[in-house]
């Protein structure tokens, strides 16, 4: 166990020390701490209402239908009364200007700001009806409360009603998407940790004392930690900035639950998906030629990812989608997009991570067999079968 | 004193029998050359003692007792196909290997600060592997062989590619090496070389151990030559028991049964006319290896 440790050290160190890691990571917390440092002045200026400056002669009975209009709409403006100049302006620090008579007012805009358009043209109506109701000897109020009833309410039917739920949907897809781009990060940086140690030849030295098994586990140990703390290096900047920009409060969907899954099954992931390519890096000599074994499975890995965004929002409960979540290479997808959802059972959880942890140990002999049979085969591509046949 | 015992390994790569019952012994404070052409199973022998390659039969015992994983963390290492981390420090990288061989952080770290400083790469040690020169490389490699205090020493090709410094630089450790009691092995085609520093050699030829044994056994032959030089009529030898031919003017090579008619032969010489010296040839391991080798292409 030690010496396994003591490989998973090795690599963490030399991963996470390397100067490409650290300068990478440096600027990417530099860029999310700084960005909202700088963004929060933006972000926080749009809560300040802008003033708009109203005639008070010719345009002053409208300034309570543009504040109705405004509230309505949800649009944050002051409207000011003032004696507007012979000349009209734009005056500094203020979104227009709003000038008479009060049944055809002219606004005046510096750029065009079609909210506040909007606002004008829908107080300009709601005073004409007004004034038309009155004069017809009506309750301008009543007519307000009974157009503001007016309203249809929409029901869907048939079957996709209500089940596609968007926040749902695009949390799972978060999460499995991280798990995708952390497990591909990951898968290469094993590769070319691999293909290193034989490039360099130094794996020979390094098999006259460490079982090939062990060597691969520490490896894939090793580069595992490294990658947590890359994610970490980038999630907790990015909470920061999200509670330092006040977009906590906005999110919707409980983090703890999601986050579990993440940790879960970015573990169970790792360990599989890792291995399994930590193994077939061994069939190839030079890191030019890995692209011959990680492209077809980098392919490869996307068909579990695409199932799961297809399958779990069309067919929940479908047969293919209860029967690839039990399947190995599927369920670090699976299960978190249908967890997500909310559509898997508690049991369905406990047996997917079940056979996940039952097939890592044997995931591991055969990538270690696979492994221990080409590492030292110098020269052009292995073939899975011979290398199989070497161990 | 413990002995490294090779018995009948056989190793075939496909329809190639790269190993063919190859048995030897390696005694506790020996130097062991071993020799042969490329391609001849020096490093496939190598590499199956080190449990790197496995062999299709036979065994490797090391003290009487197979030489399992635990046993082989003991094992010096110097591999045909150099290798360390190009990219990880000197000192670094000689404790990480000599922890891995199962020494203690501080132990490792004492035999790093050692063997840098006796192979002369102490100035280098926070230096990566691939910015030094290709013979202080090669002293890395020594020194990542020898930092775990090894019990056996294996070492393919340790003077490919030295200067004549480092050759009795290495020379040097390998001789301490085998006077603390550990049996040394080591392949090289510098024959003189071997023939100066082993205590015994094996010669292997197309998976075959074909001669092995202390130099002066392999040297010794069933017909001994003597070469004789002076200034002598032609028909000298006419009366000579023996064969006598001219190899160059002036040289003879005078093949007897023994040393009492190699005697005899010299005597007439003498009578003959002036003789300036008389020796007997004994083959150097050079000679004894073009036999095997033409003994190969004949074959």
């Amino acid at each position: 166990m030690s010496t396994v440790w003591l490989i998973a050290r090795r690599e963490f160190r030399v991963r996470t020390l390397s100067k490409a890691s650290l300068i990478s990571s440096g600027i990417m917390i530099a860029i999310i701490v700084i960005g909202s440092l700088i963004a929060k002045p933006f972000l926080t200026g749009d809560d300040e209402p802008a003033t708009v400056q109203v005639d008070t002669a010719t345009a002053g009975d409208l300034v309570p239908y543009l504040d109705a209009a405004a509230e309505a709409q949800d649009a944050a403006y002051v409207f000011a009364e003032i004696d507007a100049p012979a000349e009209p302006a734009v005056a500094e620090d203020t979104a227009g200007l709003v000038v008479g008579p009060a049944d055809a007012p002219t606004l005046y805009l510096d750029g065009g700001d079609e909210t506040l358009t909007g606002i004008v043209q829908v107080a300009t109506q709601q005073a004409a009806l007004s004034a038309a109701v009155e004069d017809l000897g009506g309750d301008p109020t009543e007519v307000a409360t009974a157009l503001a009833g007016a309203v249809p309410t929409v029901q869907m039917l048939g079957d996709d009603a209500g089940d596609f739920d968007s926040g749902a949907f695009f949390a799972g897809f978060a999460v499995i998407f991280i798990l995708f781009f952390v497990l591909i990060q990951s898968s290469s940086v094993i590769m070319m940790g691999v293909v290193e140690e034989k490039a360099s030849r130094v794996v020979e030295i390094l098999l006259a004392t460490v079982r090939p098994a062990t060597l691969l586990g520490g490896k894939v140990l090793g580069v595992g930690l490294y990658a947590l703390v890359q994610a970490a290096a980038m999630v907790v900047p990015a909470v920061f900035a999200a509670w330092y920009l006040g977009l906590l409060e906005q999110f919707e969907i409980p983090l703890g639950p999601l986050l579990t899954n993440l940790a879960v099954w970015f573990v169970l992931g790792f360990a599989i998906f890792t291995v399994f390519f930590g193994g077939l890096a061994a069939l190839v000599s030079r890191q030019e030629d890995i692209g011959a074994v990680s492209t077809p499975m980098m392919l490869l890995m996307m068909v579990p990812l695409y199932l799961s965004i297809y399958l779990v929002p069309n067919n929940p409960d479908g047969a293919a989608t209860a029967v690839l979540t039990q399947v190995p290479f599927f369920a670090p997808f699976m299960v978190p997009m249908r967890a997500a959802f909310g559509t898997i059972a508690g049991w369905e959880i406990a047996l997917a991570i079940g056979i996940c942890l039952a097939t890592i140990p044997l995931l591991t002999w055969i990538a270690g067999r696979v492994y221990a049979g080409a590492v030292l085969n110098t020269g052009g591509r292995m073939k899975l079968r011979d290398a199989l046949a070497r161990s | 004193m413990p002995d490294l015992r090779i018995d009948h390994l056989t190793k075939s790569y496909g329809e190639l029998r790269a190993l063919d019952d190859v048995s030897f012994t390696v005694r506790g404070g020996e130097l062991f050359g071993f020799v042969g052409s490329n391609g001849a199973g020096k490093t496939t022998t190598m590499r199956i003692i080190l449990g790197v390659l496995r062999a299709d039969a036979g065994t490797v015992t090391w003290n009487e007792a197979p030489l399992d994983l635990e046993a082989r963390r003991r094992i010096g290492y110097m591999p045909e196909e150099r290798g360390l981390y190009p990219r990880m420090k000197v000192g670094e990288q000689l404790i990480y290997l000599a922890r891995l061989h199962g020494l203690s952080a501080a132990d490792a770290a004492a035999a790093m600060e050692h063997w840098t400083e006796v192979l002369g790469v102490a100035e280098r040690r926070d230096t990566e592997v691939e910015k030094l020169s290709l013979g202080n490389q090669q002293r890395v490699q020594l020194a990542s062989a020898l930092v775990h205090g090894p019990e056996v020493l294996v070492l393919d090709e340790p003077f490919s590619g030295l200067d004549p410094v480092a050759v009795e630089v290495m020379s040097g450790v390998l001789r301490e090496q085998a006077a603390r009691g550990v049996p040394v092995i080591f392949s090289s085609h510098q024959l003189e070389l071997v023939e100066r520093l082993c205590d015994r050699v094996g010669i292997v030829r197309a998976g075959r151990m074909v001669a092995q044994g202390t130099i002066d056994e392999l040297r010794a032959t069933e017909r001994p030559v003597w070469e004789l030089t002076g200034s002598l009529p032609a028909g000298w030898a006419d009366a000579v028991a023996g064969s006598v031919t001219e190899a160059s003017p002036g040289v003879w090579r005078v093949e007897a049964a023994d040393a009492a008619a190699a005697q005899a032969a010299l005597a007439s010489a003498v009578k003959a006319g002036t003789v300036t010296s008389f020796a007997e040839v004994r083959p150097t391991l050079s000679e004894l290896f073009q036999g095997v080798v033409s003994e190969e292409v004949s074959a």
